[in-house]
């Protein structure tokens, strides 16, 4: 190098003034994005924010970690000061070899029990709010959330004092009163999945085979948005799911709603021939309790004979919810959508309550998805490669519906509510 | 044309067809025998073909001082692989995976002893050759199957003779066993090629018994419990099966993450679920999934819970506890356990209770109108 150097001088200017250039750029860059980071951080439209608690149980965890946080902050930047120091001060400058000592035994032990008091504090606290966390034993509303790829299903056990006198059965999103301790039994039908919403608690993962249970508990009405956070398969990241609380009277509205018989559409309507197209296609995975066939017998989906999990969303009421497809797609046009997540919490049980009209319906999205739904959500549903699963989809496949189908369908779900 | 050795080989041949062709013909085509007869009648034609194609060597005299080569098995045992393959891919896959296996060994072991047999001219250096290489994988190869067929013969002893029979015999076994060992170590200076008779005695007995008990085939006690399934049961009723119900008091490693509890008490039956303070009347289980009961009987009398699972395909118990159709509705039930025992029984309801007729229950029998619905939405 140093031989080139000597030889070259003209190239060693020009290498080291393009060198200092890269370097310039490098460094605005890493600092611009350092810099957003930071701003990211202080994002306040940002329903996932972990540092924005809306319940007692996310509180918790954020009166935990906000002085951890600190304290640990604190330390890191002092450790990174004197890194830096000492980087600085002790450079090579061709300065001899210091003396060599073996330990310092008074430093060594006073570096590993500050250290080892501050992790002491910490973990009495730690260990405190676990066991706060785990309560299950004072719950006032205990709801059933089974995973599967990939969306949430929600099934409410028969609980008189909530007027629950059947079981209740919805997908997408879990409806819950506000202000009230509410506990989730999970569990998987296919792989691990993990709940989580973080305006609300912690994460907990969803086992086949296992029952875990997670307290919920917002503080006001609202929408309060997660997504599963164990890698579950192709859809992972659009395995989303939504937690709406309701004030008590609202929620009793919603329990009595959801437990209203089915009434099936005029005759002579759209909605009425949507109604056959659902029974010919849709029902053979999708459950819509009440719904009977033209012979008067109950329709009964059959996802155990057609999906891998096992199971299909329930669309009983779907037009109560405001997602669908696992909660990737919005029911609601843009502007319905904000004007009931932006609502003050005394408007908002009633803005939810009233469901997915005509008019506010995303029918752009819903349409797609009826046209060619694996197209929409990354799904297995490729029907040349079904030998693994028995034939089994996981998801829904592409039905090739034609447009005139779509339209009656998009007719019949609209009167779901 | 045909020499000697040839002559022997295509006669040998010709006589295993003929044998083969006559045991089809006037015995039977598919059975054992004309499998084996096969085999011995394939192997030969390949033995055949090697002895032809060699043409039994070469006629060049041999110098008299010439080293001959020892007399090999491996090309019979790889032809007898290679029927073994062949033969797999109709019959079984196991005979099919054996060939493959046999010939690769055979194979393995003809290379080394060609290679080791002009490695020199020392006979001697030649044969330490060839067993410093094959013997550290021959010896834990023949000792791993000598021990497994002694250990399954053992085996096929153990279930034909009775229970009384069987703990006579291991007392028998183990002393003859501790006297052999007893006296290879006090008496070192036994002759080898003693301690090699006694052991291959031993070993041959054993083998022996081994094929005489698996033609007897298991005790009757076995045979029935085999025949009712062990731990499936015909009738989910208060009657106590012979073996289904035998020795019902079992310590269950699942406590938790199970879908209710369910415990009988001075005669009720009531459902503890996770979440829920009070005792449940019914129980709500996703569909499509396994969910797990344990019972739990403080009854003073031995009793059952019994699941029905509604119509036929609506549920299903798993492989422990298959589930038995009795009419038109499916049944699965626990044993009969003693007080303070408890049971585990997984099911999975496939579909919704809104398709069923009668609902889907948890009951124990001789208890009327007790009964924890399972709802399934």
């Amino acid at each position: 190098m140093n031989h080139e150097r000597t030889n070259a001088p003209a190239d060693r200017h020009g290498f080291s003034v393009r060198r200092m250039g890269v370097r310039s750029l490098v460094s605005r860059v890493a600092a611009a994005l350092g810099l957003l980071v930071v701003l990211a951080s202080c994002a306040t439209d940002a329903p996932q924010d972990t540092w924005q608690p809306k319940g007692p149980n996310a509180k918790l965890i954020d009166d935990l970690q906000q002085p951890i946080f600190a304290v640990a902050g604190i330390i890191g930047i002092i450790v990174f000061a004197v890194i830096v120091y000492v980087i600085w001060r002790y450079k090579d400058r061709g300065q001899p070899i210091p003396e060599q000592t073996h330990g310092k035994p008074a430093l060594e032990i006073t570096l590993t029990v500050i250290p080892a008091l501050i992790l002491a504090v910490v973990g009495v606290f730690t260990v405190r709010a676990i066991f706060d966390l785990a309560r299950t034993d004072d719950s006032e509303l205990v709801i059933n959330v089974t995973g599967q790829q990939w969306w949430w299903e929600y099934d409410y056990p028969v609980q008189n004092e909530w007027g629950i006198t059947q079981p209740i059965i919805t997908s997408g999103q879990l409806v819950m009163p506000a202000g009230t301790k509410v506990l989730l039994r999970e569990t998987s039908r296919d792989v691990i999945h993990s709940y989580w919403i973080p305006a609300l608690n912690g994460k907990r993962d969803a086992v086949p085979g296992r029952i875990h249970t997670l307290r919920l508990e917002a503080d006001e009405p609202g929408i309060y948005a997660g997504q599963c956070t164990e890698f579950c398969g192709l859809s992972h990241a659009n395995m989303r799911m939504e937690a709406v609380a309701l004030s008590k009277e609202d929620f009793a509205a919603w329990v009595a709603n959801q437990q209203a018989a089915y009434t099936s559409p005029a005759e002579g309507t759209l909605a009425k021939e949507g109604e056959s197209v659902f029974l010919n296609q849709c029902v053979r995975c999708h459950q819509v309790n009440g719904l009977k066939r033209a012979d008067g017998t109950l329709a009964i989906a059959a996802p155990d004979e057609n999906v891998w999990s096992g199971a299909a969303p329930n669309l009983s009421k779907l037009m109560t919810r405001n997602t669908f497809a696992g909660a990737m797609f919005d029911l609601l046009r843009d502007a319905c959508r904000d004007d009931v997540w932006k609502s003050a919490s005394a408007d908002f049980g009633a803005k939810y309550l009233a469901g997915v009209d005509e008019t506010c319906l995303n029918v752009t999205d819903l349409r797609a998805w009826l046209r060619n739904a694996p197209a929409e959500k990354p799904m297995y549903s490729n029907p040349a490669l079904l030998t693994e699963t028995n034939g089994k989809y996981r998801g829904m496949p592409n039905l090739g519906l034609s447009e005139s189908d779509i339209d009656k369908l998009v007719a019949y779900l609209l009167t779901l509510k | 044309m045909f020499k000697v050795g040839s002559k022997l080989f295509l006669g040998l041949t010709g006589f295993a067809a003929l044998v083969l062709l006559a045991y089809i013909i006037f015995v039977e085509r598919l059975a054992v025998g004309g499998v084996a007869l096969s085999l011995v009648f394939a192997a030969l034609v390949g033995l055949t073909s090697i002895v032809l194609a060699v043409n039994e060597g070469d006629d060049e005299v041999q110098p008299r001082d010439a080293t001959l080569t020892r007399a090999s098995m491996w090309p019979l045992v790889t032809v007898v692989g290679l029927v073994l393959f062949v033969l797999g891919l109709v019959v079984a896959q196991v005979y099919f995976v054996f060939g493959i296996v046999v010939v690769l060994a055979a194979l393995a072991e003809w290379m080394v002893q060609s290679w080791s047999e002009s490695a020199s001219d020392d006979v001697l250096h030649n044969e330490s050759a060839r067993r410093r290489l094959l013997h550290p994988i021959e010896f834990p190869v023949l000792a791993a199957l000598g021990l497994g067929v002694i250990l399954f013969s053992f085996s096929r002893i153990m279930l034909a003779i009775s229970k009384s029979s069987g703990a006579a015999m291991f007392i028998v076994v183990a002393s003859l066993v501790l006297l052999a060992g007893s006296l290879f170590a006090l008496r070192p200076s036994l002759k080898p090629a003693l301690v090699s008779g006694i052991c291959v005695v031993g070993a041959i007995g054993i083998v022996a018994g081994g094929i005489a008990g698996a033609g007897a085939g298991m005790r009757t006690e076995l045979a029935e419990a085999k025949e009712e399934g062990h731990f499936s049961h015909r009738e989910c009723g208060t009657e106590k099966s012979k073996y289904f119900d035998k020795k019902a008091m079992k310590t269950l490693s699942l406590r938790s993450n199970v879908a209710a509890v369910i415990e009988l008490r001075d005669g009720k039956l009531t459902a503890a679920v996770a979440g829920f303070e009070d005792p449940q009347e019914t129980i709500s289980v996703p569909r499509s999934n396994p969910v797990t009961f344990i019972f739990r009987n403080h009854d003073d009398t031995e009793r059952r819970m019994v699941a029905t699972l509604g119509t036929a395909m609506a549920a299903s118990a798993t492989q422990e506890a298959p589930s038995e159709k009795h009419g038109d509705s499916n049944e699965t039930c626990t044993q009969l356990i003693p007080n303070g025992a408890e049971q585990g029984l997984t099911i999975t309801y496939n579909k919704p209770s809104i398709a069923q007729e009668t609902p889907f229950t948890l009951s124990v029998p001789g208890l009327d109108g007790q009964y924890i619905e399972v709802l399934v939405p």
